[in-house]
């Protein structure tokens, strides 16, 4: 019956005028996207009580790396005296690893827990119930596009699509040149600019599927 | 950028610096004002702090809508050890983006609120719980923080008053339970973020075992122009069950979608059509969710008489959340769009309760089933009932949050359900 047809697919839709080009805010396109903070931190992690975990989703990753030695100690240090028990440094500390090596391997699980004193399946059982820290080793560029509701009415399934056509590549799959993951992601907080896409340490704002080809060939030139 | 427009009939006060590079400076905040309302905290008792706040009928912007200075009231008198106060800044509501903006515009804004209500509630440190996505908005955070120390408004002896306080900013990893405020806690102390059975409340037993307070980012942002200001001022906005401004975030299918500050008790209607500049041409109105995904859903006549206070989308059906405002016009696909909002709430089930852990699976399958075709009349029935199971019955309220759209919707758009089932049951299969 024609009723099935009421269900027209949604045409991919971008607002008219974003900040980027409504001229009601004098702000270029850098600010916009935060480049002055996103992917600095200081060193030794900033004042003694101040800010526990930075970006931790980098291009460049270090799988064999040493944990925790030279500056990275420096900043453990100043994690675990930041909370009243040991414990709540373990959030932090997991980001701190994630940083240096890439993903949480079973070895560097084992690190963390002999670092803080945890049993490593308590450990392990932690950092799989969070989203964000990758178990597995992912591409240099993880792509994480939202497709939840506020995104999807302006055409997210479409731009996940964009990506992994354009890739040639299956949902949470790595392409073969090791470059990009691409995975769907829960809302990201960026529903008024909708689609919202996640790379690396980097939202990606207002994308449509034709926007994916530029933006593919940017990464690859220039990184996030 | 998700502010990005501006329209006359805001009324800017948490808003006002946004889009404004320079307030995320000290000095850019001083400029607007900024640490006179902690200046003037410090020179007043924490009981008298607490009745101005109480005073302004200030309501908790996280969702639940409670008075922010009943909830500090809560908070012990006599301090026996350590007490906490956690911002919540874990922003995961679909549809909610207005707590990233109050961090990477206006940081000072909130550390000002934060140090405020630590003072109040005798807390001598301070959690922000931000999400772990917001790397840009940590960011910003952090260098404001270091201003912060570094000008002596946060740590030992704050303004020469003799106050200490400490502020951290921790991250979360992924989770959208962590926004809901046990297990916001749990996480803080290092535990999967799993919702405690309440009580003990927080104010009793809260993080690392002692009295603390958890409030959104909305709501300490307001605070310091509370004190600054008054809270007979902060009265003159709003309605009487429902004072003051509060940041609208509408997204879906609008012109002009964003966050905009508007006093409470503003007319769907008006934000819709006037402030966000309508629908796409040649469209029409199907439906709104008025507060995030986890309330129930509107239709056009519902939302064209809607007034957004507390009180007034109740009124109309539904509840004000975050006043995240979702638009969908007639090209929503509304079987579709429930069903991605379930998917959402299967994959954020902590797993602890039955009725969550398995109720949004089977919502997920079920209303799977029914979007392509293969649904059936007792999957209605099915849904039907599983959405009263889940209601109520858990520790915390993601499963009622899951099931609000599917009944809400399955009663507003019944044609949309019974025009995708299967005609009916082929002969001879099961």
């Amino acid at each position: 019956m024609s009723e099935r047809s009421v269900h027209r697919p949604q045409e991919p839709f971008r607002n008219p005028g974003w900040a980027g080009n409504s001229g009601e805010f004098e702000l270029t396109e850098a600010e916009l996207r935060g480049d002055d903070y996103v992917g600095t931190r200081p060193l030794d992690g900033g004042h003694p009580s101040g800010v526990s975990t930075y970006p931790f989703m980098m291009a460049d990753k270090a799988p064999e790396a040493p944990l925790f030695e030279g500056a990275y100690l420096v900043r453990f240090e100043k994690i675990r005296g930041r909370y009243p028990e040991l414990r709540a440094a373990l959030l932090p500390t997991l980001a701190l690893a994630h940083e240096i090596r890439g993903h949480l391997s079973p070895d560097t699980l084992r690190d963390v827990a002999g670092l803080l004193e945890l049993p490593e399946a308590y450990v392990r059982g932690v950092a799989s119930f969070y989203t964000m820290y990758n178990m597995r080793p992912v591409g240099r560029y993880l792509v994480q596009v939202c497709t939840n509701i506020s995104c999807n009415l302006c055409g997210g399934d479409q731009v996940l699509a964009a990506f992994l056509d354009h890739l040639e590549v299956e949902l949470g799959e790595t392409t073969a040149d090791g470059e990009f993951t691409v995975m769907e992601v829960e809302c990201l907080a960026a529903c008024g600019t909708p689609t919202a896409v996640q790379i690396n340490s980097r939202y990606y704002e207002n994308i449509i599927p034709s926007d994916v080809p530029a933006l593919v060939q940017r990464l690859r030139t220039e990184g996030v | 950028m998700a502010f990005p427009y501006q329209h006359e009939r805001e009324t800017r006060v948490l808003s006002k610096g946004w889009g404004d590079p320079r307030t995320r400076t000290l000095d850019g905040w001083k400029a607007l004002g900024g640490y006179e309302g902690l200046t003037k905290a410090l020179g007043m008792s924490r009981h008298a702090v607490i009745n101005e706040v109480k005073d302004s009928g200030l309501r908790g912007r996280g969702g639940a809508g409670f008075p922010t200075g009943v909830k500090w009231s809560f908070m012990p008198q006599e301090k026996t050890g350590p007490h906490y106060l956690c911002c919540n800044a874990d922003e995961s509501e679909p549809g909610t983006f207005k707590d990233r903006e109050l961090l990477r515009w206006t940081p000072h804004q909130l550390i000002e609120g934060c140090l405020i209500g630590a003072y109040a509630i005798q807390a001598e440190h301070i959690f922000i719980y931000c999400r772990g996505e917001f790397f840009e908005a940590v960011q910003v955070l952090a260098r404001a923080v270091e201003e912060a120390y570094e000008a002596g408004l946060v740590g030992k002896n704050i303004l020469g008053s003799g106050v200490d306080i400490e502020l951290t900013v921790h991250s979360g990893a992924g989770a959208y339970i962590c926004g809901e405020e046990t297990a916001l806690m749990n996480s803080l102390e290092g535990r999967r973020g799993l919702p405690r059975v309440k009580p003990p409340f927080p104010a009793a037993v809260g993080a690392f075992g002692r009295p603390t307070t958890i409030n959104n980012v909305e709501t300490l942002c307001a605070i310091p122009h509370i004190l600054h200001n008054g809270g007979a001022w902060y009265r003159s906005f709003g309605t009487e069950k429902s004072p003051g401004t509060k940041l609208f975030c509408v997204s879906g299918h609008v012109m002009r979608p964003g966050n905009y500050e508007l006093p409470l008790g503003f007319p769907l209607k008006d934000l819709i059509y006037d402030v966000c500049g309508g629908l796409r041409e040649g469209h029409t109105l199907k439906a709104v969710i008025p507060g995030g995904s986890s309330v129930p859903l509107l239709n056009q006549e519902e939302a064209e008489g809607c007034e957004l206070s507390y009180e007034g989308v109740v009124e109309a059906g539904s509840m004000l959340g975050c006043a995240s405002v979702i638009v969908m016009d007639d090209t929503t696909d509304v079987v579709k769009q429930v069903r991605r909002m379930v998917d959402f709430y299967a994959h954020e089930s902590c797993g602890q309760c039955t009725p969550c852990r398995e109720g949004t699976q089977w919502l997920a399958r079920i209303l799977r089933r029914i979007e392509q075709g293969q649904g059936t009349e007792e999957d209605l029935v099915t849904l039907r009932e599983l959405g009263d199971q889940m209601t109520g019955t858990t520790i915390c309220v993601l499963s009622d949050s899951a099931a609000a759209p599917v009944s809400s919707s399955m009663e507003k758009f019944p044609e949309e359900y019974h025009a995708r089932l299967r005609a009916r049951d082929p002969v001879g299969v099961v």
